[in-house]
């Protein structure tokens, strides 16, 4: 599973049959350094709009998400919606919302 | 299976009903890349099941073992999850990250 903004939707009219009616979001990774990986395409069931960070799943969990059993032929799939995240050291996955704190607050062991 | 270190930690209201319940930490690999044109690694978000904390070492597990560690091996949406938290480790060319503290650390913090 991995954490990922979404920057888009597509649409694909001739597509696999087993993909039909599904809703298919750009997904842009990042690294805890702040760089942006490469993005990537998700199923899409919750209805996360442009700028929600979400949290993408894939293989088995992907294809039990999209709950068209697991002859389908897709392999990624937002799971969740991000509210809020807290990390170490003032670290970054993607732009950083009012609600996500960082470092201070976070318990250390 | 890596060994990874807890970043941090993500909060999810609208999800997969078998997220419900699930504590999702953000984990670090420790094998950091040195060479710039490797593929950027971005972090894993796992299900733990064990009550790591920030900072922790931990292995983290995927597919079946996952699914396993956290009661079953159903369906859920997950693929990853914390299946251990590592007391100490002997790995003489282990870089000395792997040994700090906390990531960035010279030699450890108070």
């Amino acid at each position: 599973m991995m954490v990922g903004t979404v920057v888009g939707t597509v649409w694909s009219t001739v597509k696999d049959e087993t993909l039909s009616g599904l809703r298919f979001v750009i997904v842009q990774p990042f690294t805890l350094s702040g760089e942006s990986a490469e993005t990537l395409v998700a199923v899409d069931g919750l209805g996360a709009g442009i700028g929600e960070r979400v949290l993408v799943v894939f293989g088995r969990a992907a294809r039990h998400r999209i709950g068209r059993g697991h002859d389908v032929g897709f392999q990624s799939a937002v799971a969740g919606i991000v509210d809020r995240m807290e990390l170490a050291d003032g670290r970054t996955i993607g732009p950083v919302r009012a609600q996500d704190t960082q470092g201070a607050q976070l318990p250390r062991t | 299976m890596f060994l990874g270190r807890v970043m941090g930690e993500v909060w999810s209201t609208r999800k997969a009903d078998d997220l419900a319940g699930k504590r999702l930490l953000v984990v670090e690999a420790l094998d950091e890349r040195r060479d710039p044109s490797a593929p950027k690694v971005t972090p894993v978000v796992c299900v733990d099941p064990l009550g790591a904390g920030a900072g922790q070492r931990v292995i983290v597990a995927f597919g079946k073992a996952a699914r396993v560690a956290c009661g079953g091996d159903g369906d859920f949406a997950f693929e990853a999850a914390i299946v251990g938290i590592v007391d100490d480790f002997d790995v003489p060319q282990a870089p000395a990250s792997w040994r700090a503290e906390w990531p960035g650390d010279a030699g450890g913090r108070p």
